[in-house]
């Protein structure tokens, strides 16, 4: 199937106020705005995978460390984000579990899987499904925002729950590392351009 | 449209191609950085993992409890289990890196949890926070593998100072951490007690602080300085009391002897006598004393082991130990005294350095001392040995052998027995009196006694007749006098009569004092009355 984009066309449109103009070799400014003009996001797969891979390896002390400690009557007890569902989980509160595993766990994970195997379509020229690949795509810089759910408990928790030796909850060092991988793969999945997913449909 | 040999697009493939962007790769540099420095660190701060063996798993938690040194949290426990054995608990914790130095072959661990009792309330802030387990670094090997004790050592951290051993009898109410005094300083605290090896004496370890161990000298002297010491002389009544907590917990106290030199300090685990009291403590103790044994007459109640041995009523030694022994041959029931004489006591004065003590007493013996009972306190009635010059001559020693094997020290009848003795030999001389004679000799004079009062009887038989007629007498006699009642004539006449006579009586008084007046008149007659 040929695809006929844009570019393909002689057209390219500017990142910043969207005026579309003839592709030009002079024209490397935009008429508009004078914003420079690219035909596609440029360096779009280096950037992504330079995210992608910080958030792989913060990925690693995100999970590991405690994300939280949780002091009551002067006993802290560290958390890390499976011991945290675990200890959900034996407490019989099964749907908060789920849905800390879900925010926590399952949607960074899968961001990541997602923008590495989106890489890999497009750097290994596959020519498959477009259209499926482009609403992962979607759903993954959708859902982006809404991993940082735990982050925002720990914020909240910390500033609300101070009350010295009696009960006092402090952010553990996999808190940041976690943050880290959340905005990683939201950069990631911004620096990535769909579009190329759409012109690997006219590579032979 | 086929625009694919554009060359527009070609020439900005190459464009893309060409351009490096070394710096959106520092990104992940400084995230491998982060994370390889995170990871470094707590795989650097995992220190040996150790196990510790309690008694009990009592308020320890896996993940939760710590391990403590001096409050510094340097490690947790990873896990609980049941030992091989069953019947202690096997603590699995894992230490800080830092914390390796104290995992030595004396190192202690035993588990903090709240506690109140009378020395005080410890481990408060274990109420809230939860058991931990504390640790005192120790000497020696290093070490994987620790018996927890059961409680907590007395001494939490490595104080300067001396341990010491002391001896008692009875634990009574001292216990691990009962305090030591000196001059009312706390000094130091029991560390443990155990049985001796005879089991006869108990040992405490105790353990003075660092300034006062010095102060344990050679002729120092422990004392159980608890409760109130209550004592009533002949310069008053006395109360001695120890520190506040000593009288609720138990207390004991030490004191120097003025005669120790700095020289005379004493080393580590000497042994001293721990004294029940502090008059004991003040007591001085004599070396050698001499062992004599002591066979009194009559009843030793009231006698009891240590009972002093006073000589002029100052105390020279006392009684060691009292027997009843049985002669099988001739059934001769006696009961050995056996006393303990501190020669030591008495001064002596020129001093014949060729005499012996036992020779010098042998010699008093021979010139009349001799031991006596004497009652020490009449309202208890305690006895106590007195020694003094009571007779004369040689003293012949009991021809049995002693089972004592003791020299004997010949003995004198107590005043009490001699009472007693002088009392009998009353006793038989009243028995020894003619009483049947007396009595009826006494019949007799009794029968003689009783004929005579018979004749009294008849005597007052007749002076009993005489009686009545008497009365008779008098009854005529108050006959008579009733008939002059008043009204009666004879009263009447009698009144009459009575008048009569007075109004005599006057005229004869009235011729009187005429005649005193003119006594002529008796020879001239009564004068006529001059006219006027």
């Amino acid at each position: 199937m040929k695809i006929n984009t844009a570019l393909a066309q002689g057209l390219v449109r500017c990142h910043s106020c969207g005026c579309l103009g003839k592709r030009d070799i002079r024209l490397t400014k935009c008429p508009l705005c004078a914003s420079p003009l690219h035909g596609r996001q440029p360096h779009s797969v280096q950037k992504t995978l330079a995210y992608l891979l910080s958030a792989y390896l913060l990925y690693i002390p995100a999970n590991i460390f405690p994300i939280m400690t949780v002091t009551k009557l002067g006993a802290g007890e560290p958390h890390t984000i499976i011991g945290g569902i675990i200890a959900l989980i034996n407490s019989d509160m099964l749907p908060i579990a789920l849905l800390v595993l879900v925010a926590s766990i399952l949607v960074p994970l899968l961001k990541l899987i997602g923008i590495s195997l989106l890489l890999l379509y497009v750097q290994r020229g596959w020519t498959g499904d477009a259209y499926r690949w482009t609403v992962m795509y979607r759903i993954i810089s959708f859902v982006g925002r809404w991993s940082m759910l735990d982050i925002f408990m720990i914020s909240i928790l910390v500033a609300l729950v101070d009350m010295g030796s009696i009960s006092e909850v402090l952010a553990g060092p996999a808190a940041t590392a976690f943050g880290a991988v959340v905005v990683l793969t939201m950069l990631a999945a911004k620096s990535f351009d769909p579009r190329l997913i759409w012109d690997n449909q006219n590579k032979p | 449209m086929n625009n694919f040999n554009d060359p527009l697009e070609a020439e900005e493939a190459t464009l893309n191609k060409k351009t490096e962007l070394p710096l959106i790769w520092l990104l992940p540099v400084i995230a491998f950085l982060v994370s390889g420095w995170l990871v470094y660190k707590a795989v650097s701060e995992k220190g040996p993992e150790i196990t510790i063996d309690f008694p009990t798993a009592e308020g320890l938690e896996v993940d939760k409890t710590k391990i403590k040194y001096l409050d510094v949290e340097i490690g947790n426990v990873t896990a609980i289990a049941i030992n091989e054995d069953q019947k202690t608990i096997r603590v699995s914790a894992r230490l800080n890196r830092d914390a390796e130095n104290y995992l030595k072959e004396n190192t202690r661990f035993w588990v903090v949890k709240p506690q109140v009792g009378l020395a005080g309330v410890s481990g408060l802030g274990t109420l809230l926070s939860g058991a931990y387990i504390a640790i005192k670094p120790g000497a020696g090997n290093l070490q994987q593998h620790f018996i927890g004790l059961p409680a907590a050592p007395l001494l939490k951290t490595n104080n300067d100072g001396t341990q010491f051993i002391l001896e008692t009898e009875d634990l009574a109410s001292l216990h691990d951490g009962t305090p030591i005094n000196f001059h009312g300083i706390n000094a130091g605290e029991v560390i443990s007690h155990k049985l001796n090896g005879q089991g006869n004496a108990i040992q405490l370890t105790v353990f003075v602080n660092a300034p006062f161990d010095k102060f344990v000298r050679k002729h120092s002297r422990f004392w159980i300085d608890s409760g109130i010491d209550l004592s009533a002389g002949a310069d008053g009544v006395k109360v001695r009391t120890g520190p506040l907590i000593s009288l609720l917990g138990g207390g004991i106290a030490f004191h120097a002897s003025d005669t120790d030199t700095l020289t005379d300090i004493q080393p580590e685990n000497s042994v001293f006598k721990l004294y029940e009291t502090y008059e004991k403590s003040t007591q001085v103790i004599y070396s050698n004393p001499l062992k004599y044994v002591m066979f009194f007459t009559g009843s030793l109640r009231g006698l009891t082991e240590g009972a002093p041995v006073q000589m002029r009523g100052i105390t020279i030694g006392k009684v060691v130990e009292i027997g009843l022994e049985i002669d099988e041959k001739n059934n001769d029931i006696r009961t050995p005294v056996v006393v303990e004489l501190e020669m030591a006591r008495i001064k002596q004065i020129h001093r014949r350095h060729n005499l012996s003590d036992t020779a010098i007493l042998q010699q008093l013996i021979g010139q009349g001392l001799r031991a006596q009972l004497q009652t020490g306190s009449l309202l208890t009635g305690q006895l106590l040995v007195d020694l003094a010059f009571h007779v004369q001559g040689k003293f012949p020693p009991t021809p049995n052998i002693n089972s004592t094997g003791y020299p004997e020290f010949p003995t004198t009848p107590s005043t009490l027995d001699e009472f007693s003795q002088s009392s009998q030999a009353i006793m038989a001389k009243i028995a020894k009196l003619p009483l049947q004679e007396l009595t009826e000799q006494a019949n007799q004079t009794l029968q003689g006694l009783q004929s005579t009062a018979k004749a009294t009887s008849k005597m007052l038989d007749t002076a009993n007749n005489t009686l009545g007629t008497a009365d008779k007498t008098f009854h005529s006699a108050q006959k008579v006098l009733g008939t002059f009642e008043p009204g009666s004539t004879r009263h009447y006449e009698l009144d009459k009569l009575i008048q009569e006579l007075t109004e005599s009586a006057k005229s004869v008084k009235q011729l009187t004092d005429f005649l005193e007046q003119h006594p002529d008149a008796l020879l001239r007659g009564k004068k006529q009355e001059e006219s006027p």
